[in-house]
């Protein structure tokens, strides 16, 4: 290319420019080539069409086997870090289309407001926009089956979608705060739990680990379950449930650095 | 058109013209929300004192997933502030929290006047003399307090 000339002279480290700008806009860049290509939440698609991203790999073709034994269908996400937490939001609310006794429960039982939040330092005024579009996307789930197309719709609209993962962050964020003598032992480092919150859950596009899954799952009483799909020797894809010996309402594929949402084949 | 960044912008100037924060002030331009002018008045018992610092805010669609673009307009002599205005603080990079707000951004910058943090340094000269020579630091900043009224 001509302009490589150019590109290295752009390049060239000057002090005098604001080197975070340069990092922000190179982030933004790569986010909008991943924005443009993956949706926020795909389509169902068989789970067969996991093996032919790993055609020349045996491990993982193994794995897969052994998944399609268990699930038969997978749904994509973008991973653009939100990835669990958009995840679990569609998965489960998808899940209560077709079951009104547990969405009505979950609606009641205050499930869905964040006990203490102003008390937990969350400002009120931005709480409460997040906790009213939050409510206006679980709503929907309440028109029953039909309300399935909508409910995609809505959370492939950024608007309503991230506001969700959002405020699922801040009820993640609480429960760490709530219980945070016991959250301390899983945080490495010297960090407390208040600046993991605030470093590692609450600002949007962090990605999730274990602790997040727990806090989340547990605020909320939902049980997930993350098949692991790693390079790990068993010929089976090893599941974890969050909260431990909970009753499993999402499940979850997890390959290194990502999860989709998997489909199991009774049900 | 009424997006879910704008109509959060609209409730963020409500609340900043219904409970003000002492000693900043700010308001969209006239003919277009995105683009904010904010005045950040210089602490008390600061070398800042008495200064009215200008500043636009930008904020994009992604807004409030994303931090908006805050920068000085005014003249700036500060640890933590680029010499095009540019602001380095947590809370607008790696700890943006979409609960933060224009009267938070706000508040919290304008502490940063009062405590700057000369370890990550976007003004080296500015990170130096205050941590050796506070006096010359001082005499900077206030000469930036004098240009704050001209501006």
């Amino acid at each position: 290319m001509s302009d490589s000339t150019e590109t290295d002279e752009n390049n060239k480290y000057n002090p005098g420019e604001n080197q975070d700008d340069l990092i922000l806009q190179q982030h933004r860049k790569i986010e909008k080539e991943i924005s443009e290509s993956i949706a926020l939440i795909g389509n169902k698609e068989a789970l067969s069409s996991l093996e032919s991203e790993y055609s020349d790999d045996d491990i993982y073709r193994q794995k897969v086997q052994d998944l399609s034994n268990k699930y038969k269908s997978v749904r994509r996400t973008r991973p653009d870090g939100n990835c669990f937490f958009r995840a679990f939001a569609f998965a489960y609310l998808e899940s209560l289309l077709d079951n009104q006794q547990e969405f009505a429960k979950f609606k009641d039982t205050k499930n869905c407001s964040i006990r203490g939040g102003v008390n937990l330092g969350f400002p009120q005024f931005t709480l409460e926009d997040f906790h009213d579009t939050f409510m206006e996307v679980v709503n929907v789930v309440g028109n029953g089956p039909s309300a399935c197309d909508e409910l995609y719709k809505l959370f492939n609209n950024s608007g309503y979608s991230d506001y969700v993962v959002v405020y699922l962050r801040l009820i993640a964020s609480g429960q760490l705060q709530k219980e945070a003598e016991f959250y301390q032992n899983f945080i490495e480092g010297c960090r407390s739990v208040l600046d993991f919150c605030h470093q590692e859950v609450e600002p949007m596009f962090k990605e999730s680990d274990h602790i997040h899954i727990i806090a989340l799952s547990s605020a909320l009483n939902v049980g997930v379950r993350v098949r692991y799909m790693d390079r790990g020797d068993s010929s089976e894809v090893i599941a974890h449930d969050f909260p431990e010996g909970s009753k499993v309402a999402v499940h979850l594929l997890y390959r290194p650095g990502h999860y989709d949402i998997l489909y199991p084949s009774t049900s | 058109m009424s997006t879910p960044a704008r109509r959060r912008l609209m409730r963020d100037f409500k609340r900043l013209q219904e409970d003000p924060p002492t000693g900043v002030s700010g308001a969209p331009t006239d003919n277009n929300i995105m683009i904010w002018n904010a005045v950040i008045f210089g602490p008390h018992d600061t070398p800042f004192e008495d200064g009215t610092f200008k500043l636009t805010i930008e904020f994009t669609e992604e807004y409030p997933n994303k931090p908006p673009t805050v920068r000085f307009v005014s003249k700036m002599f500060h640890p933590n502030v680029y010499a095009d205005g540019g602001i380095c603080l947590d809370i607008l990079q790696n700890r943006w929290s979409p609960t933060y707000d224009v009267s938070a951004i706000l508040t919290s910058i304008q502490s940063l006047l009062s405590d700057p943090n000369p370890n990550s340094p976007a003004n080296s000269m500015a990170a130096q003399l205050y941590k050796e020579n506070r006096r010359e630091y001082e005499k900077r900043v206030k000469a930036c307090v004098e240009q704050s009224f001209v501006d």
